[in-house]
């Protein structure tokens, strides 16, 4: 054996090189060891995470770094928004506005590793929906803010049912931005009944009838919870157990599913392909200004109401001028402006009226074309909810790792075979 | 500098891997580590993954996902044997019967990558729609039954992904067809052989090459697609793409989507070892 040979092969000792690098590599790249103990602490103690003082209360600083969904926001012609341009106007405060939020998790992860490590993430407002704003909070993510001192026209303007929510008991850490329902579209050229259950989107002999044409969101908490609800289980106390019911029922409704949608159940549902869908409320009510027909119901058993919410990020740079955001949007005249551009029910019942009152401008103008659209708004039940709706409508359940990642894959053996 | 190269001309041709071979470190060695790695974690997101070395996630992922694996590789291997029987046809014409038009042919073929490979998945959504403007015509004209659909069958997913990827079917073969010498048929022909014999004996045998790289080229990305099965199919179209996605992105699952990864790796590259077994004696690179 000639071992200075050996040593001098370039091969060998490349290989050598790659081999003891990847060991190296392998041992160092794991994702954020979780020994933080912000993260574990906080996720086992549960119920009342350390918050601290409320940031706020201080004059803001000039800057706002508002980031939110796509299309959430009116717009005018140029693609700029009246409702950002007039607080800058009247605050002088400079706000960067961004539509960098395509989904809860997807966006999480990519604030989370700041968030862990301490650092201000560059957002002063995010807008996330209630199950992973009361993430968040368990994790302590969120800074408290007073709302009493700091958001008082959320106080005044927002409607009873957002003054304590489920997911931030006592307005600690959030206020909503826009809520909306998950409930059943259908069409009534493809069905011959009203659609007034959830019989009617999970029992196995009636779908028979439109096997093939029924849709269900690829969402896992939107379509477990509609199917706990027709079970007669309420989503928010759900166990394992029911979970575990929810999924049978799903399984067996599968055969018939056309597919597991994202946003683009709409197109299939105006283009003649889906008979019965769970469907959103503002998408439906969008649909309807092209096809009338098309319906939209809270089923008996209950539908869901989730609300997507405005909250500051742990470190955030602005807190001051986030705030001073908050109060602003919940005056009823941007409420209104903002309602009438993006159709999800707003959280301020006195924004009914105001629309009602740009009805009456519009046609004291004769713009009739703006005045029947504005109609349309201020009398839709999926813009402005009736009592009854209200009181059949239910919250998500604010999951545990552990519960998330059980329910995940139960739900993907559902979604995928 | 120069003179020290001179006097080590030995070292440039490997000054010349350089830029590859940093290339490979850093887009293909250092994420397959990766890969790796994160297979063999445990934890969550919120509180963090650990590397435990938990082998066990290997048959735990390809027991649950067998039926997904193996629809995937089956789809594969449908879209090559398709791809390659509609696009040697149309390479063998653009290479000896296109003529002055060969470079306008070409680009046709290529034409469709003008836009995005999502945009025209999207338009097949469109035109095979149940009440489109095709299989709407055919069922008011009664020629279809009304509950008749293409939409979320494997025939629209698999018609999708063989469409996607033709182009690469019949670039490779047009390349090898072209550089056939057209006397060499001729000289076979002089020699009493049929035009099918000498397609058989002469042609095929010297395009073998583009036959393979074209299959590669289909097979490869064909198994890991996703796009397609998620536009065009349903649960029972679902390949492993779908659910390495969903579990990555949804689930936030990523010790298990890293194993399927790998594990998809390693189903591919077996069957292109048995399809090098299977070819064996030929000459398969040019």
């Amino acid at each position: 054996m000639n071992d200075s040979k050996r040593a001098a092969d370039p091969r060998r000792s490349a290989f050598l090189a790659v081999g003891i690098s990847a060991v190296l590599i392998l041992s160092a790249c794991g994702i954020e060891p979780g020994d933080s103990p912000t993260a574990s602490s906080n996720a086992s103690a549960g119920a009342s995470p350390g918050g601290g003082e409320p940031v706020g209360g201080g004059e803001p600083s000039g800057v706002l770094n508002f980031t939110n969904w796509p299309l959430y926001i009116d717009q005018d012609d140029d693609g700029s928004s009246p409702t950002i341009t007039e607080f800058e106007d009247e605050t002088g405060i400079d706000v960067t506005y961004s539509e960098a939020i395509q989904d809860n998790t997807s966006f999480f992860g990519t604030i989370q590793p700041q968030l862990q490590a301490g650092q201000d993430t560059g957002h002063d407002i995010i807008v996330m929906t209630d199950w992973m704003i009361g993430n968040m909070i368990e994790l302590g993510y969120l800074e408290p803010i007073n709302v009493e001192r700091d958001v008082p026209n959320f106080v005044e303007h927002a409607a009873d049912k957002y003054q304590d929510r489920s997911y931030d008991p006592g307005n600690q850490y959030s206020v909503p931005w826009q809520s909306g329902i998950t409930g059943i579209g259908y069409n009534p050229e493809l069905v011959d009944e009203e659609i007034t259950s959830l019989d009617q989107l999970f029992d196995p002999e009636f779908i028979q009838k439109y096997c093939g044409q029924i849709g269900m969101f690829s969402e896992m908490r939107d379509s477990m919870s509609l199917a706990l609800l027709y079970n007669g289980v309420t989503p928010a106390e759900a166990t394992i157990e029911d979970v575990e019911a929810a999924q049978e029922v799903l399984l067996e409704q599968a055969e018939c599913v056309r597919g597991y949608y994202g946003n683009e159940y709409a197109d299939d549902f105006a283009n003649g392909s889906l008979a019965i869908t769970m469907a959103w409320s503002g998408d439906v009510f969008q649909l309807q200004l092209d096809n009338p027909d098309l319906q939209f119901v809270v089923p008996d058993e209950g539908g869901i109401l989730w609300t997507d919410n405005m909250a500051i990020p742990k470190g955030a740079e602005h807190p001051n001028d986030a705030l001073a955001m908050m109060n602003y949007v919940y005056q009823p005249e941007v409420a209104a402006q903002v309602a009438e551009w993006v159709n999800y029910i707003t959280a301020v019942p006195g924004a009914q009226e105001i629309v009602r009152q740009h009805v009456e401008e519009a046609e004291a103008e004769g713009d009739t074309e703006t005045a029947d659209y504005l109609t349309a708004v201020a009398e839709s039940p999926l813009v402005f909810p009736t009592d009854d709706m209200l009181s059949r409508l239910y919250s998500y359940k604010v999951l545990s790792e552990d519960e998330e990642r059980q329910w995940a894959e139960l739900f993907q053996e559902v979604v995928q075979g | 500098m120069l003179g020290w190269l001179r006097r080590h001309s030995g070292i440039v041709p490997y000054l010349f891997l350089v830029p590859g071979g940093l290339w490979l470190i850093v887009f293909f060695v250092v994420p397959l580590i990766t890969t790796v790695s994160v297979a063999l974690q445990e934890g969550t997101l919120a509180t963090g993954f650990r590397l435990t070395f938990n082998f066990e996630i290997f048959p735990e992922a390809i027991d649950r996902w067998s039926t997904q694996l193996v629809r995937s590789l089956q789809y594969g291997l449908t879209v090559t044997v398709l791809a390659m029987l509609i696009g040697y046809p149309m390479a063998y014409t653009i290479a000896f019967r296109g003529g002055r038009y060969k470079n306008i042919l070409l680009l046709l073929v290529i034409m469709p990558f003008f836009t995005s490979f999502i945009i025209r998945t999207i338009s097949w959504k469109f035109i095979l729609a149940d009440q489109g403007f095709l299989l709407g015509t055919l069922k008011d004209i009664g020629i279809l039954d009304q509950g008749f659909r293409l939409l979320a069958t494997p025939v629209a997913v698999i018609s999708g992904i063989t469409y996607n990827f033709l182009p690469f079917v019949v670039l490779p073969l047009y390349v090898a067809l072209e550089r056939i010498d057209p006397r060499l048929i001729e000289a076979a022909t002089d020699l009493y052989a049929s035009r099918l014999q000498a397609f058989l004996r002469v042609t095929l045998p010297l395009s073998i090459s583009g036959v393979f790289a074209a299959s590669l080229l289909s097979f490869i990305p064909a198994v890991g697609d996703y796009l397609n099965a998620e536009l065009l199919g349903s649960r029972n179209e679902t390949m492993i793409g779908n659910v390495i996605q969903r579990l990555f992105l949804v689930n936030r699952d990523y010790p298990e989507a890293a194993a399927l990864s790998l594990v998809l790796m390693a189903g591919i590259l077996v069957s292109i070892f048995l399809y090098i077994r299977l070819l064996r004696g030929q000459e398969l690179t040019v």
